[in-house]
């Protein structure tokens, strides 16, 4: 029983991070509510940061950051001082704003569906969709007719 | 709650954990991320050619330049994006 309990402790983070992203999984699939999807889809890219981040790190290590650079104190360069990964973090800094560059697009699209059907109800949306696909494929079609008309 | 939404959500966390079983334990500096030559690279060689004491900007503005160039590019394609969607039609 020790051993099991060891092996999930030695990998907590992974658990946790598992966690997260089911919830923010849960969110999106089946909440009903356009905003609560797009926080849905943040937890669950947060929960990606975290499991790198965690990947990144090292016990006892401190953060990537030199500390006798531009005037600081003179630390000598010692090898016993263990820096964490800086590669993971790295990564995390660029998929963080790629994860904002989606929000905000993803916020700018629910603001113009609540505009066009005054609900961010997913089914209240769909039915408005389907009595509205009627007049959507007339004016669809008499596109396409102008179009041909017009070569 | 809706019983398929948690069926999937389920499964797809137990496989994620399965999945979890090989990776290294937390903290744990012997893996093979962060005994990779190129992650000891970074940390002795970043201050010396880029100047910098923080070695994730030293690797996010120097060696990673044209990546962070990209992400410039996505930031204002988004914004290019919301710009669109939320300017009043004129008609």
């Amino acid at each position: 029983m020790t051993g099991i309990l060891d092996v999930v402790y030695a990998e907590y983070n992974y658990w946790i991070y598992v966690a997260l992203m089911m919830i923010g999984f849960y969110a999106m699939i089946a909440k009903k509510n356009l905003i609560k999807k797009v926080i849905g889809a943040n937890i669950f890219q947060t929960a990606i940061f975290l499991f790198y981040v965690s990947l990144a790190d090292i016990t006892g290590g401190t953060a990537p950051i030199l500390p006798h650079v531009h005037g600081g104190e003179h630390v000598e360069h010692a090898a016993d001082v263990i820096y964490t990964n800086p590669v993971p973090h790295c990564l995390i800094l660029t998929a963080i704003v790629v994860s904002v560059s989606t929000t905000a697009v993803a916020l700018a699209l629910i603001i113009r569906i609540y505009n066009e059907y005054g609900s961010l109800d997913e089914d209240v949306i769909l039915a408005a969709r389907k009595s509205l696909q009627p007049e959507f494929s007339e004016y669809a079609r008499q596109k396409s007719v102008d179009e041909v008309s017009r070569q | 709650m809706n019983k398929l939404a948690l069926f999937v959500v389920v499964i797809t966390g137990l496989m994620l954990i399965y999945a979890g079983q090989d990776l290294p334990p937390f903290g744990d500096p012997d893996t093979a991320m962060y005994q990779h030559n190129m992650t000891q690279y970074f940390i002795e060689n970043s201050e010396s050619e880029s100047g910098v004491s923080n070695i994730v900007t030293a690797l996010l503005a120097n060696y990673r330049g044209y990546d962070t160039l990209g992400e410039t590019t996505v930031i204002f394609t988004a914004g290019m994006a919301v710009m669109l969607l939320l300017r009043r039609r004129e008609r």
